[in-house]
């Protein structure tokens, strides 16, 4: 009896455990690796190259307008960009939005001051494999990804600072 | 009297003669010290050119790496685009005052090849008379077209889209050709021609 229930008990702990592990958050496969060149469109109509800011630390946010947590998240990266931007830290969001009016919109009412990029054939989501929104990449100043966040808290921007700050070091 | 001035006068020239001695032996070791710092000095001019050597020989090490890397890409283009099936496809602008460019689109065969959009400073640097390589593929020898699709701002800043077309021989050798984009000043709109560089 004693046997059973102590096979019963490691049974339970080693579903929990692989319950956690299974919850953990996915490894990004391009983490470590050269952030993927592109160009987009702008809401404010120019053109941006990610490549023309080699030598920044660069943050790119991933984000659509129906995403609960993205206009918080954005608003916070502002912050951050308007400290920082003399330090060498730059921001693109970029909306995967198919309707671009809408996300042209969602960008005005919300307090943005990096640009904000249109992605409606969803070709650059594809390339970095966007599983979820919001999902912010921090990219170094080598063009390197060193970090991902797959989602936003509110414990978030103290780390989204500390990593900014050891990559604005570097 | 005298006696004892004699006796102290010698004691006084034994104790400066022991001084003396005394100063020079505490000053003797001096000299091997010195050769000694000398010693230790003296390798130092010798890793100096040790440093340069070294220096030289990692410059000279990267030379080969970059003289290996260009010798790779040349292998590289060559394998994958061997001149007789070779097509590329050159952009140029010329003043630019009647037309901002946004994007190109080329088609070979009715089928499209590049799509590229324009960051001011990549327009900026066609202005100031870069060149860029657009397109760089394989096509079989025989007749071909070439269809490119320019948008941007046109004269008064307003959308504007225009086509260009050329016909084509593809023959044994590289194929070479030219978008341009000019200001026609009489007529005060952009101009696009492909020119073919046979």
């Amino acid at each position: 009896m004693q046997n059973r229930r102590n096979s019963l008990f490691l049974l339970a702990a080693a579903l929990l455990g692989g319950a956690l592990c299974g919850a953990a958050e996915p490894s990004y496969h391009l983490l470590g690796q050269s952030a993927p060149d592109f160009a987009l469109r702008a809401t404010s109509g120019s053109n941006f190259r990610l490549s023309e800011h080699r030598g920044e630390v660069l943050l790119v946010a991933f984000w659509g307008s129906r995403c609960g947590q993205c206009g918080t998240q954005l608003a916070a990266l502002s912050r951050m960009v308007d400290t920082y931007r003399s330090a060498g830290l730059a921001a693109f969001a970029v909306n995967v939005d198919d309707n671009q009016v809408a996300a042209a919109e969602f960008a005005m009412a919300h307090p943005v001051t990096f640009p904000v990029l249109l992605d409606p054939a969803k070709a650059i989501a594809r390339q970095y494999r966007i599983d979820n929104l919001p999902m912010l990449l921090l990219v170094d100043r080598a063009g390197v990804i060193r970090y991902v966040h797959r989602s936003y808290r509110s414990g978030s921007d103290a780390q989204y600072l500390d990593q900014i700050k050891v990559l604005l070091d570097e | 009297m005298k006696r004892s001035f004699q006796f102290a006068f010698t004691l006084l020239a034994l104790l400066a003669m022991s001084g003396f001695a005394w100063s020079a032996e505490a000053e003797a070791p001096a000299a091997p010290e010195t050769a000694e710092a000398a010693a230790a000095a003296a390798p130092a001019p010798a890793a100096a050119p040790d440093t340069r050597a070294l220096d030289e020989e990692i410059q000279s090490i990267k030379k080969d790496v970059v003289d290996l890397n260009r010798d790779l890409f040349v292998l590289e283009e060559e394998l994958l685009f061997p001149a007789n099936t070779q097509v590329a496809v050159f952009l140029s602008m010329d003043v630019g005052e009647f037309f901002a460019l946004d994007t190109v689109e080329l088609r070979v065969d009715d089928k499209q090849v590049a799509k590229y959009l324009y960051t001011p400073r990549e327009a900026e640097a066609l202005l100031k008379g870069g060149v860029q390589r657009l397109y760089l593929g394989n096509l079989r020898v025989g007749n071909h077209e070439l269809v490119a699709l320019f948008t941007g701002k046109g004269p008064n800043g307003q959308d504007y889209s225009r086509g260009a077309q050329l016909k084509f021989e593809k023959s044994v050798g590289a194929k070479y050709l030219e978008l341009k984009i000019a200001d026609r000043q009489r007529k005060r709109q952009p101009e696009f021609e492909i020119k073919d560089w046979e």
